[in-house]
Protein backbone atom coordinates (compact mmCIF):
# COMPACT_ATOMS: atom_id res chain seq x y z
CA UNK A 1 0.00 0.00 0.00
CA UNK A 2 1.28 3.55 -0.68
CA UNK A 3 1.98 5.68 2.06
CA UNK A 4 -0.15 8.32 3.19
CA UNK A 5 -2.85 9.06 5.66
CA UNK A 6 -6.16 7.90 6.02
CA UNK A 7 -9.67 8.96 6.68
CA UNK A 8 -11.69 5.75 6.86
CA UNK A 9 -15.61 6.49 8.57
CA UNK A 10 -18.38 4.00 9.26
CA UNK A 11 -21.56 4.22 10.45
CA UNK A 12 -23.69 1.47 13.01
CA UNK A 13 -26.21 1.72 9.93
CA UNK A 14 -25.60 3.30 6.68
CA UNK A 15 -29.06 2.66 5.66
CA UNK A 16 -31.96 4.19 7.79
CA UNK A 17 -35.46 3.76 8.25
CA UNK A 18 -38.08 6.79 7.15
CA UNK A 19 -39.78 7.53 10.24
CA UNK A 20 -40.92 10.84 11.14
CA UNK A 21 -39.05 10.58 14.85
CA UNK A 22 -35.11 11.89 15.06
CA UNK A 23 -32.97 9.11 14.92
CA UNK A 24 -29.62 8.45 16.25
CA UNK A 25 -26.38 7.05 14.14
CA UNK A 26 -22.91 6.37 15.87
CA UNK A 27 -19.90 6.99 13.30
CA UNK A 28 -16.98 5.63 14.24
CA UNK A 29 -13.47 8.09 12.53
CA UNK A 30 -10.44 6.09 12.25
CA UNK A 31 -7.52 8.45 11.64
CA UNK A 32 -4.14 6.42 10.61
CA UNK A 33 -0.48 7.39 9.03
CA UNK A 34 0.83 4.56 7.17
CA UNK A 35 4.66 4.71 6.15
CA UNK A 36 4.64 8.55 6.50
CA UNK A 37 6.51 9.13 9.66
CA UNK A 38 9.10 7.32 8.36
CA UNK A 39 8.92 9.64 5.12
CA UNK A 40 9.16 12.49 7.44
CA UNK A 41 12.56 14.77 8.97
CA UNK A 42 11.64 14.25 13.07
CA UNK A 43 10.85 17.53 15.05
CA UNK A 44 13.56 18.13 17.70
CA UNK A 45 12.32 16.75 21.25
CA UNK A 46 11.83 19.17 24.35
CA UNK A 47 11.25 17.04 27.40
CA UNK A 48 10.95 17.64 30.98
CA UNK A 49 10.73 14.89 33.69
CA UNK A 50 9.20 15.64 36.88
CA UNK A 51 9.64 12.97 39.44
CA UNK A 52 8.72 12.80 42.40
CA UNK A 53 11.43 11.52 45.14
CA UNK A 54 9.31 11.43 48.37
CA UNK A 55 9.88 8.61 50.32
CA UNK A 56 7.22 6.01 49.59
CA UNK A 57 9.22 5.91 46.35
CA UNK A 58 12.55 4.61 48.42
CA UNK A 59 13.76 1.51 47.14
CA UNK A 60 12.74 -0.36 43.42
CA UNK A 61 10.56 2.92 42.67
CA UNK A 62 13.37 5.54 42.50
CA UNK A 63 15.78 2.99 41.35
CA UNK A 64 13.58 2.28 38.01
CA UNK A 65 12.80 5.86 37.63
CA UNK A 66 16.71 6.51 37.39
CA UNK A 67 17.30 3.49 34.85
CA UNK A 68 14.32 4.95 32.89
CA UNK A 69 15.47 8.30 32.81
CA UNK A 70 19.36 6.71 31.55
CA UNK A 71 17.52 5.13 28.76
CA UNK A 72 15.50 8.74 27.69
CA UNK A 73 18.92 10.07 27.76
CA UNK A 74 20.74 6.71 25.48
CA UNK A 75 17.74 7.48 23.27
CA UNK A 76 18.01 11.22 22.60
CA UNK A 77 20.05 13.46 20.31
CA UNK A 78 22.15 16.90 19.85
CA UNK A 79 18.79 18.08 18.77
CA UNK A 80 16.59 17.00 21.87
CA UNK A 81 16.35 19.46 25.07
CA UNK A 82 15.97 17.53 28.30
CA UNK A 83 15.44 18.74 31.66
CA UNK A 84 14.85 16.82 35.03
CA UNK A 85 12.91 18.13 37.85
CA UNK A 86 12.64 16.20 41.28
CA UNK A 87 9.89 17.40 44.08
CA UNK A 88 8.95 16.43 47.41
CA UNK A 89 8.41 19.26 50.04
CA UNK A 90 10.30 21.52 47.92
CA UNK A 91 11.16 21.20 44.26
CA UNK A 92 14.48 21.54 42.39
CA UNK A 93 16.44 21.54 38.75
CA UNK A 94 18.34 18.52 38.63
CA UNK A 95 19.12 18.80 34.84
CA UNK A 96 18.56 22.24 33.91
CA UNK A 97 17.22 22.35 30.23
CA UNK A 98 20.20 21.66 27.53
CA UNK A 99 20.93 20.12 24.66
CA UNK A 100 21.50 16.02 25.20
CA UNK A 101 25.38 16.19 24.24
CA UNK A 102 27.32 14.59 27.38
CA UNK A 103 25.11 11.79 28.02
CA UNK A 104 27.80 10.56 30.81
CA UNK A 105 27.10 13.67 32.89
CA UNK A 106 23.43 13.67 32.40
CA UNK A 107 23.19 10.26 34.05
CA UNK A 108 25.64 10.85 36.79
CA UNK A 109 23.37 13.59 37.53
CA UNK A 110 19.89 11.30 37.43
CA UNK A 111 22.56 8.80 39.55
CA UNK A 112 22.29 11.66 42.08
CA UNK A 113 18.91 11.47 43.39
CA UNK A 114 17.75 10.42 46.51
CA UNK A 115 14.25 10.27 48.47
CA UNK A 116 13.24 11.57 51.11
CA UNK A 117 10.39 13.72 52.42
CA UNK A 118 6.83 14.64 51.64
CA UNK A 119 4.74 15.48 48.27
CA UNK A 120 4.16 18.94 46.96
CA UNK A 121 3.66 18.62 43.18
CA UNK A 122 3.03 21.94 42.21
CA UNK A 123 6.24 23.55 42.87
CA UNK A 124 7.94 20.29 40.65
CA UNK A 125 5.02 21.36 37.67
CA UNK A 126 5.92 25.55 38.57
CA UNK A 127 9.98 24.77 37.80
CA UNK A 128 8.87 21.96 34.86
CA UNK A 129 7.13 24.62 33.03
CA UNK A 130 10.16 27.27 33.43
CA UNK A 131 12.48 24.71 32.45
CA UNK A 132 10.40 23.86 29.17
CA UNK A 133 9.66 27.34 28.11
CA UNK A 134 13.40 27.96 28.22
CA UNK A 135 14.06 25.92 25.30
CA UNK A 136 10.90 26.32 23.64
CA UNK A 137 11.73 27.42 19.92
CA UNK A 138 9.79 27.39 16.79
CA UNK A 139 8.86 23.54 15.94
CA UNK A 140 9.41 20.93 18.01
CA UNK A 141 7.37 18.63 20.11
CA UNK A 142 7.21 19.40 24.11
CA UNK A 143 6.16 17.86 26.79
CA UNK A 144 5.92 17.71 30.67
CA UNK A 145 6.67 13.70 31.79
CA UNK A 146 5.70 13.59 35.38
CA UNK A 147 5.52 10.55 37.78
CA UNK A 148 3.92 10.69 40.94
CA UNK A 149 2.98 7.86 43.41
CA UNK A 150 1.57 9.95 46.46
CA UNK A 151 -1.05 12.82 47.00
CA UNK A 152 0.14 16.55 46.90
CA UNK A 153 -1.42 18.50 49.22
CA UNK A 154 -3.38 21.49 49.17
CA UNK A 155 -1.96 22.69 45.89
CA UNK A 156 -3.61 20.42 43.59
CA UNK A 157 -5.92 23.72 42.12
CA UNK A 158 -2.12 25.13 41.48
CA UNK A 159 -1.16 21.73 39.73
CA UNK A 160 -3.93 22.15 37.09
CA UNK A 161 -3.39 26.02 36.55
CA UNK A 162 0.12 25.42 36.19
CA UNK A 163 -0.46 22.71 33.01
CA UNK A 164 -3.26 24.48 31.19
CA UNK A 165 -0.56 27.08 31.08
CA UNK A 166 1.63 25.18 29.48
CA UNK A 167 -1.54 23.08 27.33
CA UNK A 168 -2.10 26.64 25.67
CA UNK A 169 1.54 26.69 24.91
CA UNK A 170 1.44 23.53 22.67
CA UNK A 171 3.46 21.85 25.94
CA UNK A 172 1.71 18.37 26.30
CA UNK A 173 1.36 16.30 29.90
CA UNK A 174 2.38 13.03 30.47
CA UNK A 175 1.15 12.01 34.02
CA UNK A 176 1.82 8.60 35.39
CA UNK A 177 0.62 7.56 38.45
CA UNK A 178 2.29 4.60 40.31
CA UNK A 179 0.89 2.34 43.22
CA UNK A 180 -2.36 2.79 45.01
CA UNK A 181 -2.11 5.92 46.68
CA UNK A 182 -1.74 8.85 44.02
CA UNK A 183 -4.87 11.31 43.45
CA UNK A 184 -5.95 9.80 39.80
CA UNK A 185 -9.02 12.39 39.69
CA UNK A 186 -6.19 15.39 39.61
CA UNK A 187 -4.05 13.10 37.43
CA UNK A 188 -7.22 12.47 34.95
CA UNK A 189 -8.12 16.65 35.16
CA UNK A 190 -4.69 17.52 34.42
CA UNK A 191 -3.75 15.60 31.46
CA UNK A 192 -7.69 16.21 29.87
CA UNK A 193 -6.63 18.36 26.71
CA UNK A 194 -5.04 17.78 23.66
CA UNK A 195 -1.48 16.60 23.84
CA UNK A 196 -1.85 15.13 26.81
CA UNK A 197 -2.34 11.44 28.63
CA UNK A 198 -2.59 9.75 32.08
CA UNK A 199 -1.34 6.49 33.10
CA UNK A 200 -1.42 3.73 35.80
CA UNK A 201 1.52 1.74 36.47
CA UNK A 202 0.84 -0.89 38.85
CA UNK A 203 4.63 -2.28 39.04
CA UNK A 204 7.95 -0.33 38.91
CA UNK A 205 8.93 -2.79 36.18
CA UNK A 206 6.89 -1.17 33.90
CA UNK A 207 8.35 2.10 34.31
CA UNK A 208 11.13 1.73 31.78
CA UNK A 209 9.07 0.54 29.26
CA UNK A 210 6.29 3.40 29.56
CA UNK A 211 9.22 5.96 29.33
CA UNK A 212 10.46 4.23 26.36
CA UNK A 213 7.65 4.56 24.71
CA UNK A 214 6.50 8.13 25.74
CA UNK A 215 10.08 9.09 23.67
CA UNK A 216 9.27 6.62 21.10
CA UNK A 217 5.86 8.41 20.69
CA UNK A 218 7.30 11.78 20.96
CA UNK A 219 9.60 10.93 18.02
CA UNK A 220 6.79 9.77 15.64
CA UNK A 221 4.90 12.91 15.52
CA UNK A 222 4.89 14.43 12.17
CA UNK A 223 1.72 16.01 12.03
CA UNK A 224 0.98 19.26 14.64
CA UNK A 225 -2.00 21.40 15.36
CA UNK A 226 -4.47 19.09 14.17
CA UNK A 227 -7.64 19.85 13.95
CA UNK A 228 -11.19 18.14 13.18
CA UNK A 229 -14.31 19.80 12.30
CA UNK A 230 -17.65 18.22 11.81
CA UNK A 231 -20.15 20.20 9.68
CA UNK A 232 -24.06 18.93 9.64
CA UNK A 233 -26.71 18.74 7.43
CA UNK A 234 -29.81 21.01 8.41
CA UNK A 235 -31.85 19.19 11.44
CA UNK A 236 -28.79 17.27 12.14
CA UNK A 237 -26.48 17.49 14.88
CA UNK A 238 -23.60 16.53 16.68
CA UNK A 239 -24.82 15.07 20.34
CA UNK A 240 -20.97 13.74 21.52
CA UNK A 241 -17.46 13.50 20.10
CA UNK A 242 -15.50 10.98 22.17
CA UNK A 243 -11.69 9.87 21.36
CA UNK A 244 -12.02 5.95 21.30
CA UNK A 245 -8.21 5.09 20.47
CA UNK A 246 -5.37 5.14 21.43
CA UNK A 247 -7.19 5.39 24.42
CA UNK A 248 -11.23 6.62 25.71
CA UNK A 249 -11.39 10.37 26.48
CA UNK A 250 -13.80 13.01 25.99
CA UNK A 251 -12.42 15.31 23.55
CA UNK A 252 -14.28 19.33 24.62
CA UNK A 253 -15.75 20.20 21.31
CA UNK A 254 -16.93 23.88 20.54
CA UNK A 255 -19.72 24.83 18.39
CA UNK A 256 -17.43 27.57 15.63
CA UNK A 257 -20.99 27.81 14.39
CA UNK A 258 -24.25 26.92 13.21
CA UNK A 259 -24.39 23.18 12.46
CA UNK A 260 -20.10 23.18 12.71
CA UNK A 261 -18.57 21.78 15.35
CA UNK A 262 -14.79 21.48 15.91
CA UNK A 263 -11.80 20.57 18.61
CA UNK A 264 -8.13 20.89 18.51
CA UNK A 265 -6.14 17.44 18.72
CA UNK A 266 -2.69 18.57 19.11
CA UNK A 267 0.20 16.47 17.80
CA UNK A 268 -0.52 13.11 15.65
CA UNK A 269 2.14 10.52 17.20
CA UNK A 270 2.31 8.41 14.01
CA UNK A 271 2.67 5.29 16.27
CA UNK A 272 -0.65 5.78 17.61
CA UNK A 273 -3.86 4.95 15.69
CA UNK A 274 -6.58 7.32 16.27
CA UNK A 275 -10.20 6.87 16.04
CA UNK A 276 -13.35 8.81 17.38
CA UNK A 277 -17.14 7.52 17.69
CA UNK A 278 -19.70 10.09 17.16
CA UNK A 279 -23.14 10.35 17.92
CA UNK A 280 -24.93 12.23 15.46
CA UNK A 281 -28.94 12.82 15.82
CA UNK A 282 -30.22 12.18 11.94
CA UNK A 283 -33.75 14.14 11.15
CA UNK A 284 -36.34 13.11 9.54
CA UNK A 285 -35.25 12.74 5.83
CA UNK A 286 -37.59 11.47 2.53
CA UNK A 287 -36.69 8.31 1.20
CA UNK A 288 -33.73 8.57 -1.20
CA UNK A 289 -29.66 9.37 -0.60
CA UNK A 290 -28.58 12.14 1.38
CA UNK A 291 -25.51 13.61 2.85
CA UNK A 292 -25.56 13.39 6.55
CA UNK A 293 -21.82 15.47 7.51
CA UNK A 294 -18.43 16.44 6.43
CA UNK A 295 -15.55 15.61 8.28
CA UNK A 296 -12.75 18.20 7.79
CA UNK A 297 -9.07 17.28 9.32
CA UNK A 298 -6.95 20.01 8.89
CA UNK A 299 -3.04 19.81 10.35
CA UNK A 300 0.37 21.19 9.63
CA UNK A 301 3.76 19.24 8.54
CA UNK A 302 6.50 21.30 10.21
CA UNK A 303 8.81 19.25 8.95
CA UNK A 304 7.97 20.00 5.52
CA UNK A 305 7.26 23.67 6.35
CA UNK A 306 3.90 22.86 5.16
CA UNK A 307 0.69 24.81 7.44
CA UNK A 308 -2.88 23.74 7.11
CA UNK A 309 -2.87 20.61 4.76
CA UNK A 310 -6.55 19.55 4.64
CA UNK A 311 -8.66 16.07 3.95
CA UNK A 312 -12.31 15.67 4.28
CA UNK A 313 -14.47 12.82 3.83
CA UNK A 314 -18.45 13.15 3.40
CA UNK A 315 -20.36 10.63 5.01
CA UNK A 316 -23.81 9.66 3.22
CA UNK A 317 -27.07 7.97 4.04
CA UNK A 318 -29.36 5.94 2.57
CA UNK A 319 -33.09 6.40 3.76
CA UNK A 320 -35.48 3.47 2.79
CA UNK A 321 -38.78 2.43 3.23
CA UNK A 322 -39.02 1.32 7.09
CA UNK A 323 -40.24 -1.86 6.47
CA UNK A 324 -37.28 -2.75 4.46
CA UNK A 325 -34.71 -1.82 6.77
CA UNK A 326 -33.27 -4.22 9.36
CA UNK A 327 -31.57 -3.65 12.75
CA UNK A 328 -28.55 -4.64 11.79
CA UNK A 329 -25.47 -2.44 13.42
CA UNK A 330 -21.98 -2.65 12.43
CA UNK A 331 -19.96 -4.76 15.07
CA UNK A 332 -16.58 -2.94 15.08
CA UNK A 333 -18.43 0.49 15.42
CA UNK A 334 -21.18 -1.64 18.46
CA UNK A 335 -17.69 -2.91 19.95
CA UNK A 336 -16.05 1.03 20.47
CA UNK A 337 -19.79 1.80 21.42
CA UNK A 338 -19.67 -0.47 24.09
CA UNK A 339 -16.08 0.19 25.41
CA UNK A 340 -17.12 4.00 25.58
CA UNK A 341 -20.78 3.09 27.75
CA UNK A 342 -18.55 0.85 29.74
CA UNK A 343 -16.50 4.00 30.64
CA UNK A 344 -19.49 6.25 31.03
CA UNK A 345 -20.95 3.64 33.53
CA UNK A 346 -18.29 3.54 35.88
CA UNK A 347 -18.20 7.34 35.54
CA UNK A 348 -21.55 7.34 37.03
CA UNK A 349 -21.09 4.94 39.25
CA UNK A 350 -18.52 7.00 40.87
CA UNK A 351 -20.61 10.45 41.04
CA UNK A 352 -23.54 7.97 42.62
CA UNK A 353 -20.91 7.15 45.49
CA UNK A 354 -19.85 10.57 45.91
CA UNK A 355 -23.75 11.39 45.76
CA UNK A 356 -24.22 8.68 48.47
CA UNK A 357 -26.45 6.50 46.32
CA UNK A 358 -24.26 3.26 46.77
CA UNK A 359 -27.03 0.89 45.37
CA UNK A 360 -27.26 2.81 42.00
CA UNK A 361 -23.57 3.08 42.00
CA UNK A 362 -23.45 -0.84 42.68
CA UNK A 363 -25.68 -1.62 40.13
CA UNK A 364 -23.96 0.89 37.17
CA UNK A 365 -20.75 -1.13 38.06
CA UNK A 366 -22.39 -4.12 37.61
CA UNK A 367 -24.10 -3.03 34.34
CA UNK A 368 -20.00 -2.14 33.11
CA UNK A 369 -18.86 -5.06 33.93
CA UNK A 370 -21.71 -6.89 31.76
CA UNK A 371 -20.61 -4.55 28.88
CA UNK A 372 -16.89 -5.56 29.59
CA UNK A 373 -17.54 -9.37 29.54
CA UNK A 374 -19.32 -8.69 25.68
CA UNK A 375 -16.13 -6.83 24.61
CA UNK A 376 -13.66 -9.30 25.88
CA UNK A 377 -11.92 -7.74 28.58
CA UNK A 378 -12.66 -10.60 31.29
CA UNK A 379 -10.01 -9.79 33.92
CA UNK A 380 -11.27 -5.85 34.00
CA UNK A 381 -15.06 -7.45 34.19
CA UNK A 382 -14.00 -9.40 37.33
CA UNK A 383 -12.30 -6.40 38.40
CA UNK A 384 -15.47 -4.12 38.32
CA UNK A 385 -17.90 -6.69 39.51
CA UNK A 386 -15.75 -7.61 42.52
CA UNK A 387 -15.53 -3.84 43.19
CA UNK A 388 -19.31 -3.32 42.67
CA UNK A 389 -19.93 -6.22 45.39
CA UNK A 390 -17.82 -4.50 47.89
CA UNK A 391 -19.08 -1.72 47.18
CA UNK A 392 -22.58 -3.56 48.29
CA UNK A 393 -21.55 -4.92 51.27
CA UNK A 394 -19.31 -2.23 52.75
CA UNK A 395 -20.29 0.88 51.25
CA UNK A 396 -16.69 1.76 50.23
CA UNK A 397 -14.53 1.73 47.15
CA UNK A 398 -10.95 0.41 47.17
CA UNK A 399 -8.43 2.82 46.09
CA UNK A 400 -6.76 0.26 43.82
CA UNK A 401 -10.02 -1.01 42.38
CA UNK A 402 -10.78 2.63 41.91
CA UNK A 403 -7.81 3.43 39.72
CA UNK A 404 -7.75 0.12 37.89
CA UNK A 405 -11.62 0.57 37.06
CA UNK A 406 -11.20 4.23 36.17
CA UNK A 407 -8.07 3.91 33.98
CA UNK A 408 -8.61 0.41 32.61
CA UNK A 409 -11.70 1.02 30.91
CA UNK A 410 -9.96 3.98 29.23
CA UNK A 411 -7.64 1.95 28.18
CA UNK A 412 -4.87 3.76 30.10
CA UNK A 413 -3.22 0.66 31.66
CA UNK A 414 0.58 -0.27 31.99
CA UNK A 415 1.57 -2.03 28.52
CA UNK A 416 -1.59 -4.43 28.45
CA UNK A 417 -3.17 -2.16 26.05
CA UNK A 418 -0.63 -0.35 24.37
CA UNK A 419 -1.57 -1.11 20.47
CA UNK A 420 1.45 -1.44 17.68
CA UNK A 421 1.15 -0.78 13.92
CA UNK A 422 2.48 -3.47 12.14
CA UNK B 1 -34.36 7.16 20.48
CA UNK B 2 -34.28 4.75 16.96
CA UNK B 3 -31.10 3.58 16.44
CA UNK B 4 -30.01 4.20 20.05
CA UNK B 5 -27.71 0.58 20.95
CA UNK B 6 -27.16 0.88 24.54
CA UNK B 7 -29.39 2.18 27.23
CA UNK B 8 -27.88 5.17 28.28
CA UNK B 9 -28.99 4.67 32.34
CA UNK B 10 -28.19 1.18 32.68
CA UNK B 11 -26.00 0.20 29.79
CA UNK B 12 -28.27 -2.49 28.31
CA UNK B 13 -28.52 -3.87 24.93
CA UNK B 14 -31.44 -2.27 22.90
CA UNK B 15 -31.03 -4.60 20.02
CA UNK B 16 -30.95 -7.70 19.42
CA UNK B 17 -28.99 -7.84 15.69
CA UNK B 18 -27.18 -10.03 13.66
CA UNK B 19 -23.72 -8.22 13.11
CA UNK B 20 -21.94 -7.90 9.55
CA UNK B 21 -19.04 -5.25 8.85
CA UNK B 22 -20.09 -2.79 6.46
CA UNK B 23 -16.80 -0.61 6.32
CA UNK B 24 -15.27 0.58 3.44
CA UNK B 25 -12.05 0.66 2.09
CA UNK B 26 -10.03 4.04 1.76
CA UNK B 27 -7.62 4.67 -0.98
CA UNK B 28 -4.45 6.88 -0.12
CA UNK B 29 -2.86 8.78 -2.40
CA UNK B 30 0.19 11.22 -2.29
CA UNK B 31 1.36 14.12 -4.77
CA UNK B 32 4.60 15.07 -4.69
CA UNK B 33 5.51 12.59 -1.93
CA UNK B 34 3.15 14.88 0.18
CA UNK B 35 0.34 12.81 1.87
CA UNK B 36 -2.72 13.88 1.39
CA UNK B 37 -6.18 13.13 3.18
CA UNK B 38 -8.64 11.40 0.96
CA UNK B 39 -12.36 10.72 1.17
CA UNK B 40 -14.16 7.26 1.32
CA UNK B 41 -16.84 6.64 -1.70
CA UNK B 42 -20.15 6.39 -0.64
CA UNK B 43 -21.41 3.08 0.21
CA UNK B 44 -25.04 2.18 0.72
CA UNK B 45 -26.15 -1.35 1.67
CA UNK B 46 -29.64 -3.53 1.64
CA UNK B 47 -29.23 -5.33 4.68
CA UNK B 48 -29.87 -9.07 4.38
CA UNK B 49 -33.04 -10.79 5.40
CA UNK B 50 -33.10 -11.76 8.83
CA UNK B 51 -32.68 -15.79 9.36
CA UNK B 52 -35.50 -17.64 11.28
CA UNK B 53 -34.26 -20.47 13.53
CA UNK B 54 -36.49 -22.74 15.45
CA UNK B 55 -36.93 -22.79 19.24
CA UNK B 56 -35.47 -26.13 20.21
CA UNK B 57 -34.93 -25.33 24.10
CA UNK B 58 -33.05 -22.45 26.02
CA UNK B 59 -29.91 -21.40 27.46
CA UNK B 60 -29.21 -19.45 30.32
CA UNK B 61 -25.56 -17.50 30.20
CA UNK B 62 -23.80 -16.79 33.23
CA UNK B 63 -22.05 -13.48 32.39
CA UNK B 64 -18.89 -13.35 34.85
CA UNK B 65 -17.69 -16.89 34.04
CA UNK B 66 -19.17 -17.50 30.26
CA UNK B 67 -20.66 -21.16 31.92
CA UNK B 68 -23.53 -22.20 29.15
CA UNK B 69 -26.45 -23.67 30.94
CA UNK B 70 -28.79 -25.57 28.18
CA UNK B 71 -32.04 -26.52 29.08
CA UNK B 72 -34.63 -28.58 27.54
CA UNK B 73 -37.66 -26.83 26.94
CA UNK B 74 -40.93 -27.24 27.92
CA UNK B 75 -41.02 -27.50 31.49
CA UNK B 76 -40.79 -25.13 34.40
CA UNK B 77 -37.32 -24.15 35.56
CA UNK B 78 -36.54 -23.54 39.51
CA UNK B 79 -33.39 -21.06 39.63
CA UNK B 80 -31.82 -20.96 42.72
CA UNK B 81 -29.12 -22.79 44.72
CA UNK B 82 -28.32 -26.51 45.99
CA UNK B 83 -29.26 -27.27 49.41
CA UNK B 84 -28.93 -31.02 50.53
CA UNK B 85 -29.42 -30.53 54.20
CA UNK B 86 -32.81 -28.96 53.11
CA UNK B 87 -33.67 -31.41 49.84
CA UNK B 88 -33.61 -27.74 47.50
CA UNK B 89 -32.20 -29.53 44.06
CA UNK B 90 -33.07 -26.46 41.84
CA UNK B 91 -32.95 -27.09 38.32
CA UNK B 92 -30.51 -23.96 37.76
CA UNK B 93 -28.05 -24.44 40.20
CA UNK B 94 -26.15 -20.98 40.62
CA UNK B 95 -24.61 -21.83 43.98
CA UNK B 96 -21.68 -22.91 41.50
CA UNK B 97 -21.31 -19.34 40.12
CA UNK B 98 -21.22 -17.71 43.42
CA UNK B 99 -24.66 -17.67 43.66
CA UNK B 100 -24.16 -17.94 47.72
CA UNK B 101 -21.78 -14.41 47.50
CA UNK B 102 -24.45 -12.70 44.90
CA UNK B 103 -27.31 -13.71 47.09
CA UNK B 104 -29.05 -15.99 45.18
CA UNK B 105 -31.54 -17.68 47.51
CA UNK B 106 -32.07 -21.41 47.53
CA UNK B 107 -35.51 -20.75 46.15
CA UNK B 108 -35.35 -17.86 43.61
CA UNK B 109 -37.30 -17.80 40.74
CA UNK B 110 -39.11 -19.63 38.24
CA UNK B 111 -38.77 -19.99 34.69
CA UNK B 112 -40.99 -21.56 32.31
CA UNK B 113 -43.27 -21.70 29.00
CA UNK B 114 -46.20 -20.14 28.38
CA UNK B 115 -48.53 -19.50 25.31
CA UNK B 116 -46.79 -16.36 24.68
CA UNK B 117 -43.21 -17.56 25.57
CA UNK B 118 -41.32 -17.59 28.06
CA UNK B 119 -42.00 -16.52 31.94
CA UNK B 120 -39.73 -15.58 34.96
CA UNK B 121 -41.55 -15.28 38.17
CA UNK B 122 -40.05 -14.18 41.25
CA UNK B 123 -40.63 -16.25 44.10
CA UNK B 124 -40.12 -14.08 46.87
CA UNK B 125 -36.26 -13.75 47.02
CA UNK B 126 -34.62 -11.72 49.56
CA UNK B 127 -32.28 -9.79 47.12
CA UNK B 128 -34.68 -10.30 44.13
CA UNK B 129 -34.91 -10.76 40.14
CA UNK B 130 -34.36 -8.50 37.60
CA UNK B 131 -35.22 -8.23 33.73
CA UNK B 132 -32.70 -5.96 31.98
CA UNK B 133 -32.43 -4.03 35.42
CA UNK B 134 -36.22 -3.54 36.34
CA UNK B 135 -37.13 -5.59 39.37
CA UNK B 136 -39.65 -7.85 39.39
CA UNK B 137 -42.47 -7.82 42.17
CA UNK B 138 -43.05 -11.21 43.89
CA UNK B 139 -45.28 -14.02 42.23
CA UNK B 140 -45.65 -11.94 38.95
CA UNK B 141 -44.77 -14.22 36.28
CA UNK B 142 -43.01 -11.97 33.21
CA UNK B 143 -42.44 -12.49 29.27
CA UNK B 144 -38.58 -12.54 28.85
CA UNK B 145 -36.81 -12.47 25.39
CA UNK B 146 -34.04 -13.74 23.51
CA UNK B 147 -31.13 -11.56 24.86
CA UNK B 148 -32.20 -10.13 27.97
CA UNK B 149 -30.52 -9.53 30.99
CA UNK B 150 -32.06 -12.00 33.75
CA UNK B 151 -30.57 -11.12 37.56
CA UNK B 152 -30.84 -12.81 40.35
CA UNK B 153 -29.52 -11.07 43.66
CA UNK B 154 -26.33 -9.84 42.14
CA UNK B 155 -25.96 -12.40 39.76
CA UNK B 156 -25.89 -11.73 35.83
CA UNK B 157 -27.22 -14.24 33.32
CA UNK B 158 -28.31 -13.62 29.70
CA UNK B 159 -31.55 -15.55 28.54
CA UNK B 160 -31.09 -17.11 25.14
CA UNK B 161 -33.39 -19.12 23.14
CA UNK B 162 -31.78 -21.97 20.85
Amino acid sequence: MAPGIQLRSTLSRSVLPDVTEEQLIYVLLEVSAQGVPTTMPKLPLNLCLVIDRSSSMRGERLQQVKEAANRIVDLLSEDDCLSLVTFNDRAEVVIASQRVRNKVDLKRMIGGVEAAGGTEMATGMALALQEIQRALVGRGVSRILLLTDGRTYGDEGRCVEIVRRAQSRGVGLTALGIGNEWNEDLLETMSARENSRTQYITSASEIAQIFTDEVKRMHSVFAQDMQLRAEMRPGARLRSLDRVRPFIATVPVTEEKDLVWATNLGDWPGSDPQAFLLEVVVPSLAVGDHPLLRLTLRYSLPGMNLLNQEGNVVLRIGVRQAASVGYDVDVTVKHWLERLVAYRLQAGAWQDVAAGRIEDASRRLQMAGTRLFEVGDVDLAHTVQDEATRLLRSGQTSAEGRKRIKYGTRGLMGGETQEREA
Amino acid sequence: MNGTIFCSECGATLITEAPRRETTNALSRTIDGIPTVVEDGPHTVVPAPPTIAKASGICLVVINSGRRITLESGEELLVGRKDNQRGIYPDVDLGLDGGYDAGVSRRHAIISPSRKGYMLEDLGSSNGTFINSTRLAPQTPTLIAHGDELKFGTLILRFEIA
